[in-house]
């Protein structure tokens, strides 16, 4: 454990904290969150420098808007992936970022991400990088398109030349690979 | 539940965890959740499935970036409990804005001073309009005074060429002892026959609408009908036409039912005149 990651809470404190507006919740947020939402946010802003912005933006957004989550509809992190995601496309789509044309090819994107960052490999979660390289070469790009990268499903099914249909199996069958081996 | 397990397989729940859903979906999605608690227990799989390989491929991100962030959200954090969270809202949005709203602006402000030169032109449009109508109607008055003068004159000349040719022989009817008054002169041009009254020159009592005053020539003697005529309006002038004769020694006029009568009347003579 690094000692970055001391202040830790379950997710129903932290969700109670947060909407109490305590100052240890902003800590036990970046501490839980930042290395996992920077990870996505890294994968579509290949500028370190953008996607430290956005970064921070997002855990702006995150705090401001809190009251706007409700447990009742989903995790806390599946509703923060989605503002860090959000914010990230905004920022490329922006007129500013396209004037840099620093972005990279997509299809090479997450590969190359991963080559140039030192991606964080927690104990807990030995063993399934292993796992993640045994998921199907075609179901992972489709996953790492969606959720990395902010397609739509149609979206992808144009990008990568594939059926709706088959998109939204191998969405499915990717996820439930995912599934039985974090079940374990 | 047959329609569960379908709805569980359509691939939806993990559209809707990946965010990839319509608005109304994404409200079906939330109702059924509700419904069914297997879907809810899906739900959560899914993304606690999608927070795993979220950390797998998890970035640390850079140790001075965490001093900013939290810096950020702490200073926001003081002035929460300082100000309202909506006034602490808006300032950041309108910090982030600022570079669009000046060009807005431009397009504003060009908009306007557009529609004001066009509001100025349209006025002054109108103005010139109304004048040039104005003009217009003034011109065509005018005009038609200038008719009417041009065709005054040529009757006066008509007029004056009646005493100045010398075929005319000019002749003033006198009043009678009964009709002091009447007076009136007519000219007869002995070559083209045609007897002219001078209207200006008329001085007869008004006729009512039973009587009109019958014009004689004096031929060896005797009458000869030459047309009727009303006693004309005070200043009119003009010339009238009457029948024309050959030859006559003198003229006469009396009053005579409209129409005019076959012989005259010779007690209602009022004016006469001789060669």
């Amino acid at each position: 454990m690094t000692p970055k990651r001391k202040i830790s809470l379950s997710e129903e404190e932290l969700v109670l904290a947060l909407r109490n507006r305590e100052k240890i919740a902003v800590e036990a947020l970046y501490n839980m969150y930042s290395a996992s939402l920077f990870g996505v946010i890294s994968r579509i802003i290949t500028d370190e420098a953008i996607a430290e912005d956005v970064l921070q933006e997002t855990f702006v957004k995150i705090w401001h808007s809190f009251s706007g989550y409700s447990s009742e509809k989903g995790r806390l992190f599946t509703w923060m992936v989605n503002i860090a995601r959000n914010l990230a496309i905004d920022k490329v789509r922006s007129k500013d970022f396209k004037n840099q044309s620093k972005n990279h090819e997509l299809e090479n994107n997450v590969t190359f991400i991963d080559e140039q960052k030192n991606t964080v490999y927690k104990p807990e979660l030995l063993g399934i990088r292993d796992l993640v390289s045994t998921l199907k070469p075609e179901q992972r790009s489709i996953l790492d398109l969606v959720y990395f990268k902010g397609y739509t499903h149609v979206e992808a099914a144009d990008e990568l030349g594939v059926p709706l249909g088959t998109i939204k199996t191998r969405l499915r069958m990717g996820i439930l690979q995912l599934r039985k081996h974090f079940n374990e | 539940m047959e329609n569960v397990k379908a709805y569980i397989e359509s691939g939806i729940l993990e559209l809707y965890v990946l965010g990839d859903i319509s608005a109304e979906e994404k409200l079906q999605v939330e109702d059924m959740a509700q419904k069914y608690p297997e879907i809810r227990a899906e739900i959560t799989e899914i993304e606690k499935s999608m927070e795993f390989y979220a950390e797998e491929h998890a970035i640390e991100p850079p140790a001075d970036l965490r001093q900013r962030v939290l810096g950020s959200l702490l200073v926001n954090l003081g002035d929460d409990n300082t100000f309202t969270k909506a006034v602490t809202h808006q300032d950041d949005d309108h910090i982030k804005r600022l570079p669009g709203t000046r060009v807005n602006n431009f397009y504003k402000y060009a908009f306007a001073a557009c529609l004001t030169l066009l509001l100025i032109s349209v006025y002054g449009l109108v103005n010139i309009y109304s004048k040039l109508q104005d003009s217009n109607t003034q011109l065509t008055a005018m005009q038609t005074d200038k008719i009417r003068i041009a065709n005054q004159v040529n009757l006066m000349d008509s007029q004056l060429d009646m005493y100045r040719d010398t075929t005319y022989k000019v002749l003033r009817l006198k009043g009678l002892p009964k009709t002091p008054s009447a007076a009136m002169i007519l000219a007869w041009n002995s070559v083209s026959k045609k007897v002219m009254v001078d209207v200006q020159s008329v001085k007869l009592p008004k006729n009512d609408k039973q009587h009109q005053y019958q014009l004689w020539a004096l031929v060896n003697g005797k009458p000869v009908d030459m047309g009727v005529f009303d006693a004309p309006e005070a200043d009119t002038a003009g010339i009238k036409e009457m029948k024309a004769i050959a030859s006559a020694q003198g003229f006469a006029v009396t009053l005579e039912p409209t129409g005019g009568s076959i012989n005259p009347t010779m007690d209602q003579m009022v004016v006469i005149g001789q060669f």
